[in-house]
C-alpha cells in the first residue's frame, strides 16, 4: 500500500525522471559538493587578439593617456613613507609636486555675510601671509586663482617658470633675490608678479 | 551597483585620478548621495582631502550635487559615467578619424581636463602641434579654432552648465550652491572669440632667441593672468554623441556583411539608378534581420531603420559567438536552434539539433549551469507535480545579456588587477630602466662617446632586458585586451539600455 517507488530505502524523484532526458537507471551526472576551481581547464582557448593599426593606434593612445593623467595636477597622490634611502632627486620632485598644489578656490562664506569680491581676499590674504610663509606659498595662491579656469594650462608653466622658481627656492632665507637684477629689461615690470609686494 | 561594477570603478579611479580620490569616489558610489560631513567621517579623511576630491571628480563630470530640500547640498556620483573612462582611447580615435590629427587633440585635452574653456583649448592644441611641427613652423589658432566649431556644430563637444549671471545689487545672501543650468539652444553655441595667435613650444633650441624669448615668455605670461574673453563658457566632451556614432558603424558594418555579396556588384559612386535603388531597400526589408522595414508607400516608399531590432540582433550575435567560443560549434548550434524556436523539450532539441541524445542532454546542462538557456515549466495539473510539467528549454536574451555584461565588467578589473601585479613586480626593474633612459638621453645630449653610450646601456643585463621586454609586452597584451572587451561591453550596453527607455 505504502511502498510508493522503487522500494524501500532507495532514492527516488518525484517525477519522471525521463522528462529531463536520463534513460531509465542511467548513472546520474556526479554532485558538486565544492565550488568550481578558480582556473577550471578549458577545452577551448581563447580566440586571439584582433590585431592591426587601429587597435595598435588605440592601444598607444590608452597608455598615453594614463601617463597623462598621472601628471596632471588632479591625480592626488598618498604621501608614501619614506623609503629608507633619501634620493637626492627626491627634492627636485618635490618642487615640482609642490608647485602644482592647488586648493579648491573659493571659501564658503558665513552665515549672513556677502561674499565679498575673490580678488580682494586674495590679496589682502596674501599681504597676512607673506611674512610668514616662503616664496612656495606664493606659487600655491597664484596656482588656485587659476585653477579653476586654466587648470592644465598652470603644468605648462610651472615647468616654464619652474627654473625661476627653483633658484628662490633653493637659496636661504635672506632679502636678496637672485634674479632681481638678472633681467635687466624687466626690473621690477612683470618678472615676477609677487615682486612688488616684497619691497616695504 | 553591482559589485563587479563598484570594483572596476574604483580600479578606474585609482588609476587615473589616485588613491584618495577612489576612496571617496567609491564610497559615494557605494552609498549613493551623501553630504560632505557624512563622506569625511565615513571614509576617515580630512574635510580639505574630501573637499579637494570631490573638486576634480566635479570636474571631470564624475560626480554632481544638489541643494537638498533641508538646506543642505547632497554629492551623488555616477558609476556609469565612471565606467566611460574605459572608453576614452576610442572616443579620441573617432575624434581622429572625423577631424584628423586636429580633432583628437581637442577632444583628448577636454577628456583629460574635463571641462575647459574654448581659448585655453585651442591654446594647448596649437602649442601641442606646434611641437611636433619642424623648426620654426607654428600652428595658428585659427585652424584649430575652426576644428573645435566644426566639433561643436556636429555636437561631439557641448557645453556644461552654467552658473547663472547674478546682478551685482543683489543684497540676497548667495546660495550655497550654484544650480547650473544650460539652455538647450545654446548648448552647442561657440562664445564669438577672436582668437589670434601661434602655437608656442615649450623649448625653444634657437640660442640666440634665448634672451629675448625669456623676456617675452614673462610678458605673456603676465598677459595670460587676465580672464580670457570667454570666462565661465567651459565645454566638454558629448559622449552620447560618440556613442550615437558608434552605434550607427556597429550597423553599417553588420549591414555591409549581409549585403557583402551584392555590394560587390554595386556600381562605383553614389549615383545609383532609382530602380537599383529601389531594389536594394526592397532586398534589406526583406532580410530576416529586420534591420530595415517599410513603413508606406508616400514618396515611392518610406524606409525606416529599425534601431531596437538591429541591436538587440549585434547583442544577440555577441552572444551566439560567446557561446561558440566557449562551448564549441555544437553547442552553439543548440543555442541558435533555441533561438529561432524560442521554447524546445529536450527530446525536440535532440531531434531539430541531430545531436546524439547523450551529448545534446551533457550541452543543454552545462550551459543551463552557466545560465546561457533556462528552463521553462509549464504544469499539466494545478498542483505542478513534477511529472505532470513540460520542462522547456529557452534563451532568455535579455536576462543574458545582462549576465554577460557583469561578466565583462569582471574581466575587465580581472585585466587591470593583473596588469597592475605585472608591473607592480617589476617594479624595481623598470625603475632602474628609467634611470638608465635618462641617464642616456643627458649623455647625448652633451655629446658622449660611442664607447661610453655602450657602456651606459650594458648596465641592463641580457636577461634583464628579456625580463623587460616580457613585461612591456605582456602589459600591451592585456591593455589591448581591455579595450576589445569594452567593445563588448558597449554592443551589450546599448542593447539593455534600448530595452530600457521606451523611445
Amino acid at each position: 500500500m505504502s511502498g510508493s517507488g522503487k522500494g524501500r530505502g532507495r532514492a527516488a524523484f518525484t517525477f519522471n525522471i525521463e522528462a529531463i532526458g536520463f534513460a531509465k537507471g542511467e548513472t546520474l551526472p556526479e554532485v558538486a559538493f565544492k565550488p568550481p576551481p578558480l582556473f577550471p581547464p578549458t577545452d577551448f582557448k581563447p580566440v586571439p587578439l584582433k590585431m592591426g593599426e587601429e587597435e595598435d593606434y588605440m592601444l598607444a593612445l590608452k597608455q598615453e593617456f594614463r601617463a597623462s593623467m598621472k601628471k596632471m595636477p588632479y591625480f592626488m597622490q598618498k604621501e608614501d613613507e619614506n623609503q629608507g634611502i633619501e634620493k637626492y632627486s627626491k627634492k627636485y620632485l618635490q618642487m615640482r609636486k609642490e608647485s602644482m598644489e592647488w586648493t579648491p578656490a573659493g571659501g564658503k562664506t558665513k552665515k549672513g555675510k556677502v561674499a565679498t569680491p575673490k580678488s580682494n581676499v586674495d590679496v589682502l590674504k596674501k599681504i597676512e601671509e607673506l611674512e610668514k610663509k616662503g616664496d612656495e606659498e606664493k606659487s600655491d595662491e597664484e596656482k588656485e586663482k587659476e585653477k579653476d579656469k586654466e587648470g592644465e594650462e598652470e603644468e605648462e608653466e610651472a615647468g616654464n617658470e619652474q627654473e625661476e622658481y627653483d633658484e628662490e627656492e633653493h637659496e636661504e632665507e635672506n632679502d636678496y633675490i637672485a634674479s632681481y637684477f638678472e633681467d635687466g629689461d624687466d626690473f621690477g615690470a612683470g618678472s615676477d608678479d609677487n615682486m612688488d609686494e616684497a619691497t616695504y | 551597483m553591482t559589485q563587479a561594477e563598484i570594483k572596476l570603478c574604483s580600479l578606474l579611479l585609482q588609476e587615473h585620478f589616485g588613491e584618495i580620490v577612489e576612496k571617496i569616489g567609491t564610497h559615494l558610489i557605494k552609498t549613493g548621495s551623501q553630504p560632505l560631513r557624512v563622506i569625511a567621517n565615513d571614509t576617515g579623511m580630512s574635510l580639505d582631502q574630501v573637499k579637494k576630491a570631490l573638486c576634480v571628480l566635479i570636474q571631470h563630470n564624475l560626480v554632481t550635487y544638489q541643494l537638498q530640500k533641508r538646506g543642505f547640498v547632497e554629492y551623488e556620483a555616477s558609476c556609469s559615467r565612471v565606467l566611460r573612462i574605459l572608453r576614452y582611447p576610442r572616443y579620441i580615435y573617432t575624434a581622429k578619424t572625423l577631424y584628423s590629427d586636429m580633432g583628437e587633440l581637442i577632444v583628448e585635452e577636454l577628456l583629460l581636463n574635463g571641462k575647459m574653456t574654448m581659448s585655453a583649448v585651442v591654446r594647448k592644441v596649437a602649442n601641442r602641434l606646434t611641437e611636433t611641427m619642424e623648426d620654426g613652423k607654428t600652428m595658428d589658432y585659427g585652424e584649430v579654432s575652426n576644428t573645435f566649431v566644426r566639433l561643436a556644430d556636429t555636437h561631439f563637444i557641448q557645453r556644461c552648465p552654467m552658473a547663472p549671471e547674478t546682478t551685482e545689487t543683489s543684497d540676497a545672501p548667495p546660495p550655497p550652491v550654484p544650480t547650473l543650468a544650460v539652455n538647450e539652444k545654446d548648448m552647442y553655441v561657440v562664445p564669438n572669440l577672436n582668437l589670434i595667435g601661434k602655437g608656442k613650444r615649450r623649448r625653444s633650441f634657437d640660442d640666440e632667441d634665448d634672451g629675448e624669448h625669456k623676456a617675452k615668455r614673462q610678458k605673456q605670461d603676465a598677459d595670460s593672468k587676465e580672464p580670457p574673453p570667454d570666462d565661465g563658457i567651459y565645454w566638454q566632451a558629448n559622449i552620447d554623441r560618440f556613442h550615437q556614432h558608434f552605434r550607427d558603424q556597429a550597423i553599417v558594418s553588420a549591414v555591409a556583411n549581409r549585403m557583402d555579396q551584392i555590394f560587390r556588384s554595386l556600381p562605383a559612386g553614389y549615383n545609383i539608378v532609382k530602380q537599383i535603388l529601389d531594389q536594394y531597400l526592397t532586398l534589406l526589408a526583406d532580410d530576416p534581420l529586420e534591420f530595415v522595414g517599410k513603413s508606406g508607400d508616400s514618396g515611392g516608399g518610406m524606409y525606416v531603420i529599425n534601431l531596437h531590432k538591429a541591436l538587440a540582433t549585434l547583442a544577440t550575435a555577441t552572444q551566439e559567438s560567446i557561446v561558440q567560443e566557449r562551448f564549441g560549434s555544437r553547442c552553439a548550434r543548440i543555442f541558435r536552434l533555441l533561438l529561432r524556436k524560442k521554447h524546445l523539450e529536450q527530446k525536440q532539441v535532440e531531434d531539430f539539433a541531430m545531436i546524439p541524445a547523450k551529448e545534446a542532454k551533457d550541452m543543454l546542462y552545462k550551459m543551463l549551469s552557466e545560465n546561457f538557456v533556462s528552463l521553462q515549466e509549464i504544469p499539466k495539473t494545478p498542483d505542478h507535480a513534477p511529472s505532470r510539467t513540460f520542462y522547456l528549454y529557452t534563451v532568455n536574451t535579455l536576462s543574458s545579456a545582462r549576465m554577460l555584461l557583469h561578466w565583462c565588467y569582471k574581466s575587465v578589473a580581472n585585466l587591470i588587477e593583473r596588469r597592475q601585479y605585472e608591473t607592480k613586480e617589476n617594479k624595481r626593474l623598470l625603475e632602474k630602466s628609467q634611470r638608465v633612459e635618462a641617464i642616456l638621453a643627458s649623455m647625448q645630449a652633451t655629446g658622449a662617446e660611442e664607447v661610453q653610450l655602450q657602456e651606459i646601456e650594458e648596465m641592463i643585463t641580457a636577461p634583464e632586458r628579456q625580463q623587460l621586454e616580457n613585461l612591456k609586452r605582456n602589459v600591451n597584451k592585456i591593455d589591448a585586451s581591455e579595450n576589445q572587451v569594452d567593445e563588448t561591453i558597449f554592443v551589450l550596453e546599448s542593447y539593455i539600455e534600448s530595452t530600457v527607455k521606451k523611445l
